[in-house]
């Protein structure tokens, strides 16, 4: 066979045999991508005299609040947080922690559960918080968190003194599970 | 919507590479000359069909193809979505080369050297994309002191008329050179290149993780691509662009046909050593600076209460400096070289055997080297040729390449002529035939035109 037959074979071959294997792109709407972010959160490191009002009397109650400037870009895709936070407290004393969502008219929309209880003289406590699918719309609706600090009171009546260096140390992260199925 | 876009682009990645390995050198055909000024063309002169001499449209993914992503083979999508992701490289690109000649000409002169000319318009896209940023969007961040870097993320995006001229001349008989002068005329222009900067978590001081924006120096710069007013951009405006009333610019090719020996032949060229300066519609962003954050730190102090979302932000806009910028910008196109060693041999006889034309090779086999520098991107391709000549009015040309895309792509190229009618067609990635979906990238081009030969 001659070269002009030989590359007219090819030729034949070649336009006989073009065509597709099987695709199938509604697979598309079965596709889940879950990304997880990190995000760095709040930390606080109190001595005695943050419990202590100008009279050296204890105070029972610190409260603090931070603005919430949340996006609803990501509303469709966010599937869970998970709070995740570490605890290290010299004081005798207990302490509780209240994370409390409010919305625009200041009002209470979610509590964070559990509270997160930090024991006395407890060495580095690690607590991990979820809000779970179902809770997910209230975070959307968060104008600002409000982070209410109760100190318990002692067993044996004794009181903080200014002078005293125990402290308590809070750290925390948080991860946003977001599974972007609608692609 | 979304998911249309995406199956369009992966379908479109059955595409094409902006080398024309095929067409390079082949049959003397008029279009030769685009991609080398000094290549042998033997007519007297030839007129392109407007709008038809030559038609290339070209798309390429490195990344991964439709048929990874959508084969029906019961295997779950997560999981080949989960493989093309594992199986991404560094960086990966996707190019988009489209090209229209509008108008196309060319003539011999009495001296032997060749005049030719016309008017071209070019699309171009090119995007580079790290691994980085695409596991950053698929995995998160989770990944403790993973630096994701932008630092290859790299595109170019323009549209523009490109009016040319250019001179082939013999100087001896071994060799012939060639330049071609271009004026660009640009519709729209978009560029991000030499990007710098990675974020990254790790462990805190204060709070369980630091995290940093770590030298960022971003910058894209664009022309005719934001309008103050939208009813700016209608078809006069393009037009307008299109004939020399866009951001202008100029360019030169050049290139050698070198008879080595009697059957060997070297040829070479530099397209494009050119540039447009941009100073139309100008507007460019850029982000520049380092940032790093430990976290809110509660005070619980009643007496100074914190507005610390706004402190933060405010630090953030002091550190990270978003910058949009309206000066004019010069941009150099990407410059591709193209070169070939061929030798040709089998010539014809008549039935009594005596030689029909002692000029005249019925096939040739070669080499062809082709490299687009840039500073968006650079890349090399290598491919192997075998030209035949099928008869009287049919030429055909074979190619082996290998490029970024794929270590087999098979072209062939056809050109027939019938009389004064020329009509030549081109297509790339043959292998991939049995499944289109399959193939990273693919080319053709075809066009029509009118040639006049010499009558010896």
């Amino acid at each position: 066979m001659n070269p002009s037959k030989i590359i007219a074979t090819l030729l034949i071959i070649f336009s006989l045999y073009s065509c597709t294997k099987d695709v199938d792109f509604n697979q598309l709407d079965d596709a889940n991508i879950h990304t997880t972010y990190l995000v760095t959160l709040i930390h606080l490191n109190l001595t005695a005299i943050k419990f202590l009002d100008d009279f050296n009397n204890e105070i029972e109650f610190t409260e603090e609040s931070i603005q919430a400037p949340i996006a609803n870009d990501s509303k469709s895709y966010l599937e869970k947080v998970e709070f995740t936070v570490v605890t290290n407290n010299t004081f005798n004393r207990d302490f509780t922690l209240n994370i409390i969502f409010y919305n625009e008219f200041n009002e209470p929309i979610y509590y964070l559960q559990p509270v997160i209880i930090v024991p006395e003289n407890s060495l580095e406590l690690t607590t991990i918080i979820e809000i779970p699918l179902e809770d997910i719309p209230a975070i959307y609706e968060t104008q600002y968190f409000g982070f209410n600090l109760k100190l318990s009171p002692s067993a044996d009546g004794s009181v903080i003194s200014g002078a005293d260096t125990t402290t308590i140390d809070l750290k925390s992260s948080v991860k946003l599970f977001f599974n972007f199925r609608k692609i | 919507m979304r998911k249309f876009i995406l199956i369009f682009f992966l379908i479109s990645v059955v595409g094409y590479t902006q080398n024309k390995q095929v067409l390079y050198d082949f049959a003397g055909l008029p279009q030769t000359l685009l991609l080398n000024p000094g290549a042998e063309v033997h007519n007297k002169y030839y007129v392109g069909l407007p709008l038809f001499s030559q038609l290339s449209v070209q798309v390429g993914f490195t990344g991964f193809s439709a048929y990874d992503i959508f084969a029906d083979n019961g295997v779950d999508i997560n999981t080949k979505i989960r493989n093309a992701i594992n199986n991404y490289g560094i960086s990966e690109f996707m190019e988009i080369n489209q090209q229209l000649e509008v108008l196309s000409g060319g003539f011999q002169l009495k001296n032997n050297s060749y005049i030719s000319f016309g008017y071209y318009q070019e699309f171009n896209f090119l995007a580079k994309m790290p691994r980085d940023i695409v596991d950053l969007f698929y995995d998160g961040n989770t990944d403790i002191n993973r630096r994701y870097s932008i630092n290859k993320l790299a595109a170019r995006a323009e549209l523009l008329g490109v009016l040319h001229i250019g001179l082939s001349k013999r100087i001896n008989k071994k060799w012939r050179i060639g330049a071609r002068a271009k004026i660009y005329s640009s519709v729209f222009n978009a560029n991000s290149k030499l990007n710098t900067g990675s974020f990254y978590t790790e462990e805190g001081t204060n709070n369980t993780y630091k995290q940093h924006l770590d030298n960022v120096n971003f910058l894209m710069q664009t022309s005719g691509v934001f309008f103050d007013n939208s009813e700016d951009l209608d078809a006069s405006y393009v037009k307008n662009k299109f004939l020399l009333g866009g951001n202008l610019g100029l360019g030169i090719d050049v290139g050698f046909t070198h008879q080595l020996k009697k059957q060997w032949i070297v040829t070479g060229s530099i397209q494009d050593i050119g540039f447009v300066k941009y100073s139309k519609n100008v507007e460019s962003f850029s982000v520049k600076g380092d940032y790093e954050v430990e976290g809110f730190q509660l005070d619980f102090d009643p007496n100074s209460p914190d507005d610390y979302w706004n402190d933060l932000k405010e630090e953030f806009d002091e550190r990270i400096v978003l910058d949009t910028l309206y000066k004019s910008y010069i941009a150099m196109r990407p410059v591709k070289l193209n070169g070939s060693v061929s030798y040709s041999f089998g010539q014809k006889y008549d039935e009594c055997r005596f030689l029909i034309d002692p000029q005249l090779y019925l096939n040739k086999v070669g080499f062809q080297f082709y490299s687009t520098v840039g500073a968006v991107h650079s890349y090399m391709a290598a491919t192997l040729f075998y030209e035949r000549r099928l008869g009287k009015h049919l030429q055909t040309k074979i190619t082996y390449t290998a490029d970024p895309y794929s270590f087999s792509n098979v072209g062939v190229g056809l050109s027939t002529q019938l009389g004064i009618f020329n009509a030549y067609v081109i297509a790339d990635n043959l292998l991939s035939l049995n499944n289109l979906y399959a193939a990273k990238s693919s080319s053709f081009q075809l066009g029509v035109n009118f040639i006049i030969h010499n009558k010896n």
